[in-house]
């Protein structure tokens, strides 16, 4: 009789506990909304501080001979950089008399990383449905470099696929005299396998995103090729992207 | 009763840690799992006999899971497992003579 009522409090005991995962899994939008409506002030803290301590421990190991060579590099980039501003101010004037400007070609909504998913390759952003951001939106940085496109959005926040996820596959173009095009798939960890290329590619050749499949705007950057190889039909590439998470500071979504 | 409201707070402080700190720590692409540490060492120096780090690893898995992709008990399963195998290994082979009451 003993025995019987230990086994049923187990199996009740069992049955609470598939219960309440089944609900967790039901209701689990609402479920992460909630706990991360409270935790993202904390998490874009601790974002912003594990960005300085990852600056602070990189600028370790740097020896004498790299800081002076650092050194006449800066000065050369800065020679460059006044060449480029003034550039830049006429590009700005050429776009302006264009309407090329990246906001009037998108609209946009500027949000922050704040947090990255463990295991995948997912972030974290600051924005969510209230600031009018909704699934499959496309996420770039201020360089149009192609991050990623929005999952799941809560109310005040949104996760964000980047394009290293291996759930990822998109068509792209390489940029060369005639357009190549490919198919980009997520590799995971921030690496990217381009495939199904025609015909020859080089290293260092560019990868931007192709109208086909519209998954993407057309023309977003995508990383550049590191590694080729050739199959019996098709040639395949490593390719590394040019999103690099701890140098981005703002993400923009196109609405 | 304590013991296990903070665990509760400790374990979402380390899972918020784990999800916007630590990624900018990575080694190699590799990122240190502060949860799971915690949660190994509970259970390496708990007295086998005592069940609270099975407890921890089953708070500790609902944060990663809170703030990750997967569904809610994927890493809930993962550290449970992992918590059950240490507290089966140490009772069974190992004997730590300092280990918590």
């Amino acid at each position: 009789m003993n025995n019987l009522l230990v086994k049923n409090k187990l199996l009740i005991i069992l049955l609470i506990i598939i219960l309440v995962f089944f609900f967790l899994n039901v209701f689990q939008k609402q479920v992460r909304s909630l706990f991360y409506s409270f935790s993202n002030p904390i998490l874009e803290q601790l974002w912003k501080a594990g960005d300085s301590t990852s600056g602070f421990f990189r600028s370790f190991g740097i020896s004498t001979a790299q800081i002076e060579e650092l050194n006449s590099e800066n000065k050369r980039l800065l020679q460059e950089t006044a060449l480029l501003n003034e550039l830049k101010k006429e590009n700005k004037e050429l776009r302006r008399a264009l309407d090329l400007e990246l906001e009037k070609e998108f609209d946009l909504e500027i949000a922050q990383i704040i947090g990255k998913d463990i295991s995948q390759d997912f972030i974290f952003i600051n924005k969510g449905s209230l600031q009018g951001l909704s699934e499959n939106m496309t996420a770039i940085t201020e360089e149009k470099v192609l991050v990623g496109k929005i999952m799941e959005v809560y109310d005040n926040s949104s996760k964000i696929m980047l394009l290293s996820n291996k759930e990822m596959a998109f068509d792209v173009k390489i940029q060369k005299d005639k357009n190549i095009s490919g198919l980009i798939k997520g590799n995971g960890n921030f690496t990217l396998i381009l495939d199904l290329i025609e015909e020859q590619v080089f290293e260092n050749d560019i990868v931007i995103t192709s109208f086909i499949g519209n998954i993407f705007p057309e023309a977003l950057l995508v990383g550049r090729i590191r590694e080729v190889n050739k199959n019996e039909v098709f040639y395949q590439a490593k390719v590394a992207p040019f999103f690099n998470i701890s140098q981005a500071e703002n993400i923009f979504i196109i609405k | 009763m304590i013991k296990a409201i903070l665990s509760i707070f400790v374990f979402y402080f380390l899972a918020l840690i784990q999800t916007s700190f630590m990624p900018h720590l990575a080694i190699y692409g590799v990122v240190f799992n502060l949860v799971l540490f915690i949660v190994i060492l509970w259970n390496i120096f708990e007295n086998s006999d005592n069940y609270f780090g099975l407890y921890q690893a089953i708070i500790g898995g609902f944060f990663l899971d809170i703030f990750s992709s997967h569904f809610i008990g994927y890493n809930i399963i993962i550290l449970l497992l992992i918590a059950i195998l240490l507290k089966f290994f140490f009772k069974r082979y190992v004997r730590v003579p300092f280990s918590k009451d």
